[in-house]
């Protein structure tokens, strides 16, 4: 669970600094009312960072850190824990590629192949050209009968095969774009 | 629509404001299926949105723009397969559902073509030639109480539910049943944990009740962050109320000052239709200080997870909502006696907790009268793999295994030979065709090797080779482990290494006893629930399949062909 650091994975593009400010601002409605429930916002609060920014930076991880009256060495030990954090930033396009058993049973484990062998990435890394990050999901996306499936910034792709991957992959990245343009969860 | 707009909600401060605003609620309600007018619904959660099923609302939505008819957003209904569906209901007929609409169809379905696509009416009796939907073979073993308005309600309005009776529970416990009664009817109920394990929910509400500390808690487990389930979500995006309504009455129950939902951060829709729902009940009134005048106070947060499957094991669950890592601890204490900030707090499934609504309003004793002898009532159970007819369903706990595969889930698609169904997730093994006479409840499928756990199954065909599920489900837990103790942090790494040996045929017979020894000490030291079962789905497999295994290492060949041996000699021969 712990996110494997991986250094080859820095974006071309780390000019994608986080505001700070911005994410002052976000935080401003998490009022806790006492120390025990500020504990409990920070996970919260990070998802949010995380969310918008699709990473948390160790600079907004101390943000966070002040705004609920902990230490950054807490949040940053939160942050590596939960596989849904990230700590560098995406690249332009994010994948969630779903490994859960219906995806398993058809053939993910294949599209995981491709990805390293065709696009050299893996779990957790950014293509050395900074256009795609893929984040493999140990768990279910929900839609099994269309397994295997992904989630490619906003749009969803089911039943694929390796060509049909390909293909998808290759038509978003030719379309230009980013995962910031998805609705945020649905 | 109730969507996510704020809508216009009275503050109920006594039972009577309770029991006008429920008349009200009925009143519109029953109003809109006179029969007079026409209501079209969409089914829109997790697994139709991907589909397409929100354009094929908003399609729906701006042709009947200026109509009368009424155009509402349900949930899905369980029916993966059906999706995107529309259901039609036009004057003085029932209401007709419709699989599989792609948006560019629903003029042509709105003029009333595409009745090829009908697959049922929701009612009793057939109309025009369609069949009822529940004698569709997916529908016809169901017996829906926790997902009663799956599909059938706007999930985004209090209305809706309490139309269909939500809440009516919770007010007989905070009026009319003392703690100790209300424990009772759960008891009777026998209702045992739906999250894996199996307890009995009564007893544990009795041990939260009787302990002293205050203030106390209830916690609902609804972090599902196993690979091959999607219940609770669903419930979620169906019916918040009822889980809601579970956890209040839970918290009246055992005299917890404050409910929680930790809810797994991967679900986003599940998580905004439960906070819509939440925020509903505390504008009326039904969570806060004094609730309706009966002098009890209940308040209630709502926690996200962040993706590690260890943070649905109860402590790593409260280690989490308390903002530290999610790793377990060594009991006891139990949870009952130290939980969330060292208090007592209850933790119970999603399930188990959407359950207690009817149990309270129908009785203990008849839901007794549901399942088999050990285990009580219903089982929501999902499946995965290549099914004719995927998705989740609720049936009595005692369905066959063979019911389940070949009617609920219609059997294998096309092209697909079963080979195996993954029982228990990532903690039991796999069983073949000669188990489908096996009743499925809690302790039935364990005798073989097999577990009920959560009702999450995994068909596989015969494309898939036993050795290479084996090191995916134990690599599961190799990613998943806390690190915490050390026969699962390093066991699990040890036997996926030996996998990979023999998928990779450089493995030897003597990597099948060393992988049972490793196997006895992962399970045996291990200090949380994920280690002492992490090696199960691995030895399910050798146990089922051994001579899979054999033909890895002695003859060289991957006989599913999937391995990184290559393709089985036999059909690269064939091929020459
Ligand atoms: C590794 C691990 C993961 C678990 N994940 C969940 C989960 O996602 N949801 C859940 O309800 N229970 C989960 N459990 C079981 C819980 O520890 C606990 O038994 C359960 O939530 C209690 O509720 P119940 O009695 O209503 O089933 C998990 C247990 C382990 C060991
Ligand atoms: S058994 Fe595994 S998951 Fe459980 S506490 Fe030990 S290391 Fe963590
Ligand atoms: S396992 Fe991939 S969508 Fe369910």
């Amino acid at each position: 669970m712990t996110q494997a650091a991986t250094p080859g994975s820095m974006p071309a593009t780390t000019g994608d600094e986080i505001d700070l400010d911005v994410v002052r601002a976000m935080l401003a409605h998490i009022q806790p009312g006492d120390h025990q429930e500020a504990q409990e916002l920070i996970l919260a609060a990070l998802q949010e960072v995380n969310e918008h920014f699709g990473y948390v930076s160790l600079a907004a991880a101390e943000v966070v850190a002040e705004h609920l009256g902990t230490t950054a060495s807490r949040v940053y030990g939160l942050l590596t824990f939960y596989a849904d954090f990230r700590t560098r930033p995406r690249g332009k396009h994010f994948m969630l590629l779903c490994h859960g058993m219906s995806c398993y049973a058809l053939g993910s484990q294949r599209l995981v192949q491709e990805l390293k062998d065709t696009w050299g990435v893996a779990d957790g890394e950014t293509t050395a050209d900074g256009e795609l990050t893929v984040q493999v999901v140990n768990g279910c996306l929900g839609v099994c009968d269309r397994a295997p499936f992904v989630k490619l910034d906003a749009d969803y792709h089911g039943d694929l095969t390796t060509e049909s991957f390909n293909e998808v992959l290759r038509r978003t990245i030719d379309a230009g774009g980013s995962w910031k343009d998805a609705d945020h969860g649905h | 629509m109730a969507t996510e707009t704020e809508s216009v909600l009275p503050r109920l401060t006594n039972r009577a404001d309770f029991e006008t605003f429920r008349s009200r609620a009925e009143e519109r309600w029953q109003g809109m299926w006179d029969g007079a007018g026409t209501v079209v619904s969409v089914g829109l959660d997790s697994s139709s949105i991907p589909k397409g099923a929100d354009r094929v609302l908003a399609v729906c939505r701006a042709a009947l723009s200026s109509s009368d008819a009424i155009v509402r957003e349900v949930s899905g209904n369980g029916a993966l397969w059906m999706e995107p569906w529309v259901e039609i209901m036009r004057p003085g007929e029932p209401p007709v559902v419709y699989a599989n609409i792609a948006p560019e169809e629903v003029p042509v379905l709105l003029a009333g073509g595409l009745r090829e696509r009908a697959v049922g009416v929701r009612a009793e009796s057939a109309f025009g030639g369609i069949p009822p939907l529940s004698a569709h073979p997916f529908f016809r073993h169901q017996q829906r109480i926790v997902l009663q308005n799956m599909g059938i309600i706007d999930p985004w309005s209090v209305e809706d539910a309490v139309a269909r009776g939500a809440y009516s529970a919770y007010l007989k416990v905070l009026f009319d049943l003392s703690q100790e009664e209300t424990i009772a009817e759960v008891a009777a109920a026998n209702v045992r944990g739906r999250g894996g394990a199996g307890f009995p929910a009564g007893i544990k509400w009795e041990s939260g009740r009787k302990a002293r500390v205050l203030p106390k808690f209830v916690v609902c487990n609804s972090h599902e962050g196993e690979p091959n389930v999607y219940k609770d979500r669903k419930i979620h995006e169906s019916d918040p109320h009822r889980i809601l309504e579970g956890i209040l009455i839970a918290c009246i129950a055992v005299g917890a000052e404050r409910g929680y939902n930790y809810i797994g951060g991967e679900y986003p829709l599940a998580i905004k239709r439960f906070r819509k729902a939440v925020a509903d009940a505390e504008r009326l009134g039904l969570i806060g200080r004094n609730v309706l005048g009966s002098g009890k106070d209940v308040f209630f947060r709502v926690r996200t997870g962040g993706g590690a499957y260890i943070c649905g094991e109860g402590s790593a669950m409260m280690y989490s909502i308390m903002g530290v890592r999610g790793q377990p601890r060594t009991k006891p204490p139990r949870s009952v006696e130290e939980g969330i900030w060292k208090r007592p707090t209850v933790a119970n499934n999603t399930e188990t907790l959407a359950n207690i609504p009817d149990i309270i309003t129908k009785g203990g004793a008849w839901y007794a009268s549901i399942g088999t002898e050990k285990s009580k009532g219903t089982k929501l159970m999902t499946v995965q793999g290549p099914m004719a007819t995927t998705g989740l369903v609720e049936v009595p706990m005692g369905i066959t295994l063979g019911t389940l595969i070949n009617e609920c889930w219609g059997g294998m698609r096309p092209g697909h030979t079963f080979k195996g169904i993954q029982t228990g997730g990532v903690s039991a093994g796999p069983l073949k065709e000669e188990h489908f006479d096996l009743p499925v409840d809690f302790d039935s499928l364990t005798d073989v090797g097999g577990m009920l756990g959560s009702g999450g199954f995994a068909v596989f065909d015969t494309d898939v080779c036993a050795v290479d599920f084996a090191r995916y489900l134990t690599a599961f837990n190799r990613y998943e482990s806390c690190s915490k103790c050390v026969p699962c942090r390093l066991g699990n790494p040890a036997l996926v290494e030996i996998l990979d040996r023999i998928r990779l045929g450089r493995g030897s017979l003597a990597d099948l006893a060393l992988m049972e020894r490793t196997s006895k000490h992962i399970i045996d030291l291990s200090l949380c629930g994920l280690g002492q079962v992490a090696p199960m789905p691995l030895l399910g497999m050798m146990q089922m399949y051994p001579e899979e295994f054999r033909a890895h290492i002695v003859d060289g060949v991957c006989p599913a062909g999937s391995c990184p041996i290559g393709v089985p000699q036999t059909v690269a021969a064939a091929a020459d």
